[in-house]
């Protein structure tokens, strides 16, 4: 089994013995034992996985690392947060994704209105099954409990990812004063309604609605 | 200890006469007592010899000697620092991420293809580290730059430890380092894995490594 462990807040160590895990590709930073780094042609899943992620652009490069030993990964200096899987599916954009356990699956699905407001296309990739995955944020993330009495919004740029049972609609704050160039920035939220948890970074990626 | 570390961006060094410190020109943040800072135009220690050597290897990072008694505070550009012990050993970094540097170190520069001929060479231009690099020995405190904090593998007899160039930061004791490269028939068809050029770390002592890919 592999295990997932923190060093410092940054960096990710995950204990191999003989198993594989998947990562971005290009995210060790070194490793100690015997390991051997396999791009998945496609992001992994098979040719159903290359064609879905050819056609949504949610194009995540993968790579399979295997071996015997500790391998560190991280990307760019940004915080990096342990998520444990059992049985639900997390929702997350590929490029905050940094390391899943052999035992989780990847997949993509349709996000609609948000995944274009965030500058990351239509589409999102989902993590299921049981296990350990590893995700970054820039600066460390806080997690959101949403209740069916509290929904929560969330500005598109700071959202990382989402577990549970959530609807999501994008909602829009557009009025006169926007187009009067008085905008407060904040034109649209994402708003989360039902049962789960939403990982929110203290960073916000340019997106299309953060200039309005 | 002359060094102490504030925050995780901050090192505070305590200056006393006679025990002159080095560091980067320009990574002054604040001072208290009585403390001058000259630029060092020799890049350091040894004189006008070391001085063409390190502007031949390019390993001239603008210095300054800190001199008098007081404490004075080292950060540059929002980098992580962080401080390390040397006793008796020799740690090898770059000077563009030294931030600052105990007088009682003997500073020097080494050719990249002395360790590992050829292939030293290839690994310094891969790297970006250049041909050369910086040495240090002695027993001090010596405090490095880097990108998102690094944190420290030992390095044992008997088992290599692998690191990414680009997220080598320093390393320390009697330690080799070849670059391996893992070049398959993916790599030749454009779909690598990323981690096509390692660097081999060998023998006994402590390689730092920083939580990024990116150079300073």
């Amino acid at each position: 089994m592999a295990l997932f462990r923190l060093q410092g807040s940054r960096v990710l160590a995950v204990d191999l013995s003989g198993d594989a895990v998947k990562a971005k590709n290009g995210a060790m930073v070194a490793y100690d034992g015997k390991m051997t780094f396999k791009r998945l042609t496609g992001g992994g899943d098979g040719l159903r996985g290359i064609v879905t992620r050819r056609i949504t652009g949610e194009s995540m490069t993968v790579m399979e690392v295997r071996g015997h030993g500790v391998c560190w990964f991280a990307d760019r200096a940004s915080e990096v947060n342990l998520v444990r899987l059992t049985g639900e599916k997390l929702y997350v954009e590929a490029s905050n994704l940094l390391c899943t356990e052999a035992t989780l699956r990847t997949g993509t699905t349709f996000t609609g209105l948000r995944g274009a407001s965030e500058g990351h296309g239509l589409f999102t990739t989902t993590v299921e099954g049981t296990g350990q995955a590893a995700l970054v944020s820039d600066g460390p993330a806080v997690v959101l409990r949403v209740s069916p009495q509290f929904p929560l919004q969330v500005d598109p740029g700071a959202y990382v990812a989402h577990t549970g049972n959530l609807r999501q609609h994008f909602q829009s704050g557009v009025n006169w004063r926007t187009f009067a160039g008085e905008a407060s920035g904040e034109a649209f939220q994402i708003r989360f309604e039902g049962d789960g948890l939403v990982y929110v970074q203290p960073s916000e990626r340019t997106t299309v609605g953060g200039q309005v | 200890m002359a060094f102490t570390q504030l925050t995780s961006k901050m090192v505070r060094a305590d200056v006393a006469p006679g025990r002159p410190l080095f560091s980067q020109r320009g990574a002054m943040l604040a001072y208290t007592g009585q403390v001058t800072f000259t630029p060092s135009i020799t890049g350091g220690q040894g004189g006008i010899g070391s001085m063409i050597g390190r502007r031949v290897a390019n390993e001239a990072t603008p210095l300054m000697t800190v001199e008098g008694s007081g404490s004075v505070m080292f950060g540059h550009g929002g980098h992580h620092a962080h401080v390390i012990e040397l006793t008796g050993e020799t740690l090898h970094v770059e000077s563009d991420r030294l931030l600052a540097f105990e007088g009682g170190l003997r500073q020097g520069t080494m050719f990249m293809g002395s360790q590992g001929g050829v292939m030293g060479v290839i690994r310094g231009q891969v790297t970006g580290q250049g041909l050369f690099t910086t040495t240090l020995s002695g027993s001090g405190a010596v405090a490095v730059l880097a990108h998102g904090g690094v944190f420290e593998l030992p390095i044992r007899p008997g088992a290599a430890v692998h690191v990414d160039p680009q997220a080598y930061v320093a390393h320390r004791g009697e330690v080799r380092n070849r670059l391996s490269a893992a070049v398959g028939w993916r790599e030749l068809v454009g779909r690598g894995s990323g981690e096509t050029f390692q660097l081999e770390l060998t023998g006994e002592g402590a390689v730092y490594v920083q939580a990024s890919e990116e150079k300073l």
